[in-house]
């Protein structure tokens, strides 16, 4: 038998499909070492690292694309809100403007009447003040009437009785003429002056 | 009588070559067949390569059998 | 072939290159010989391997881990969800990165300096593995269809005249149980032990010619180690390929077993 070295016996043909008893022993326990490895330590390993990475990668586009939904249903929404706020200004600035002319008609009318009022009370204090003028006018005027009048006439009027009696008609037509609203039955005579 | 020549061996290593001719002729038609139809249609790649593994088997099965025969005779 | 007197001729490599003296434990059903030892020293490097490379695996990898992630994408998308979908791909994508890993490993041993041999290339590896598939892809033919649903399917055909049954059934019936499995050990064993046989020879070759040959034949002896490094190259092909077909084959037996129609 060829190569036949050391062994004792030599191998015939068959014996090279037929496992030897340390041949499958040693088999199996490779092999049982290989399935524990794989099966308990790499292959749950390394498919759970491939799971994790497809789902991020799957999340991140996800992620992505939910990002941007959301974003641009926020940008619709700014829109829209500023449109309304745009329109809200307009309306009220149209009611501001509104406003802003009637309180100004408002503010007219008031002061119109403040100032009607106030020509009424100066129209009043107007007439009482001349009627007190009046009447220390009169006071004054009847003694210079006098003294213009003695001085003028002389000494004619130097009785007194002529004097009182030429003064009370002067005064009596002082008032007919100047008295046309105080309604004092004045004598309507009208005398003209001596002199 | 005189031996004229003389040869030693085993005849099982030229049967083996004799029984490898006709597989290797088959797996060659059988495997270039399916690469054609595979060229031709890709599609049907994964039909094509799981019914030329079928008949690769049948066809393998009578080359090995011209190797053990040898072991074993 | 056969030199009578050791030391002077070419020693051809033979079987017993696969069965070599036992290191500890001769004669007890633990013997460690030097192929057990080397299946030993694959697999503790596989563990530490991809055991360094995803100790802290992050979600933005490293380069160690992005080699391995390249390696388990390609059997999950390639292998598992091309055949079995993305359902049923995921449920058995785990056995199948474990099939796939260990025997390419296990194939690799052939061409890595110190051990020289694959780990795959006695038959008790294969055989296991072929055997873990075995069960896998009748428990999920069980499964998705009940016993009497997964005879009925995988050994009677739908679309088939019914005469032609008497021919069919009993090829399906060896098809099923007996000739998958076994060939899908067979073939990962002949190609490993071939892929070795091959490799000794050249090298083998190549000493003796250089060492031992007369004259010009030396020079025969730099054609043999040129013919080793593209068998080399070779078997790094062949040992990625098989491990490929083993776990896509795999996979297409649980999908046709678990598929309602042929």
């Amino acid at each position: 038998m060829p190569g036949t070295l050391l062994a004792d016996e030599a191998v015939s043909g068959i014996e090279v499909f037929l496992p030897a008893s340390y041949d499958i022993v040693g088999s199996l326990i490779v092999t049982a070492i290989l399935a524990f490895f794989f099966f308990k330590y790499l292959m749950p390993k390394m498919t759970a690292l491939l799971d994790e990475r497809a789902a991020k990668i799957e999340g991140g586009i996800e992620h992505a694309a939910k990002v941007q939904a959301e974003a641009e249903a926020a940008k619709a929404e700014r829109d829209a809100e500023l449109v309304a706020a745009r329109q809200e200004a307009a309306r009220i600035r149209e009611g501001a403007t509104g406003e802003g002319a009637e309180i100004v008609t408002e503010a007219k009318a008031k002061a119109q009447t403040e100032a009607q009022r106030i020509v009424e009370n100066a129209h009043r204090q107007i007439e009482a003040e001349r009627q007190s003028a009046v009447v220390s006018l009169r006071a004054d005027i009847g003694s210079l009437a006098t003294e213009l009048a003695s001085r003028i006439v002389g000494e004619s009027l130097a009785d007194d009785a002529r004097q009182s009696r030429l003064v009370d008609r002067f005064l009596d037509e002082l008032d007919a003429s100047t008295a046309p609203t105080a309604a004092t039955a004045g004598p309507t005579d009208q005398r003209p002056t001596e002199g | 009588m005189d031996i004229l020549a003389e040869l030693n061996g085993n005849i099982a290593t030229v049967g083996y070559g004799l029984a490898a001719i006709g597989p290797g002729i088959g797996l060659g038609i059988l495997i270039g067949k399916a690469l054609e139809g595979m060229a031709r249609q890709p599609e049907v790649t994964n039909t094509l390569r799981t019914n030329m593994f079928i008949g690769v088997a049948f066809v393998e099965v009578l080359a090995l059998l011209g190797l053990i025969t040898g072991f074993l005779f | 072939m056969a030199e009578s007197d050791h030391g002077s001729g070419f020693h051809a490599p033979s079987i017993q290159e696969f069965f070599p003296p036992a290191i500890w434990f001769d004669g007890t059903p633990f013997e460690i010989n030097r192929i057990q030892l080397v299946r030993y020293i694959l697999m503790i490097g596989l563990i530490l391997w991809l055991w360094l490379s995803t100790r802290h695996a992050k979600l933005v990898p490293s380069r160690a881990q992005s080699v391995v992630e390249l390696l388990l994408d390609f059997v999950r998308v390639q292998i598992c969800e091309s055949t079995l979908g993305k359902k049923l791909g995921r449920r058995y994508t785990p056995l199948i990165t474990m099939i796939f890993f260990s025997i390419l490993v296990m194939n690799l041993g052939g061409v890595i300096p110190f051990l020289n041999i694959a780990g795959t290339s006695v038959v008790g590896l294969p055989l296991l593995f072929a055997l873990i598939a075995y069960v896998t892809y009748l428990a999920a033919g069980i499964r998705a269809q009940g016993l009497g649903g997964f005879l009925k399917t995988n050994l009677f055909p739908p679309g088939v005249p019914k005469a032609l049954y008497i021919l069919l059934t009993p090829i399906e019936i060896l098809q099923v149980f007996v000739l998958r499995p076994f060939t899908l050990a067979l073939r990962l064993l002949a190609n490993m032990m071939a892929g070795h046989l091959m490799l000794v020879l050249c090298f083998s070759a190549t000493s003796f010619l250089i060492l031992d040959g007369g004259g010009l034949i030396k020079l025969t002896g730099v054609l043999t180690f040129v013919a080793g490094i593209g068998i080399t190259g070779f078997e790094l092909f062949v040992a990625a390929l098989q491990a490929y077909i083993f776990a896509l084959l795999t996979a297409v037996y649980i999908q046709m077993s678990v598929e309602e129609e042929h």
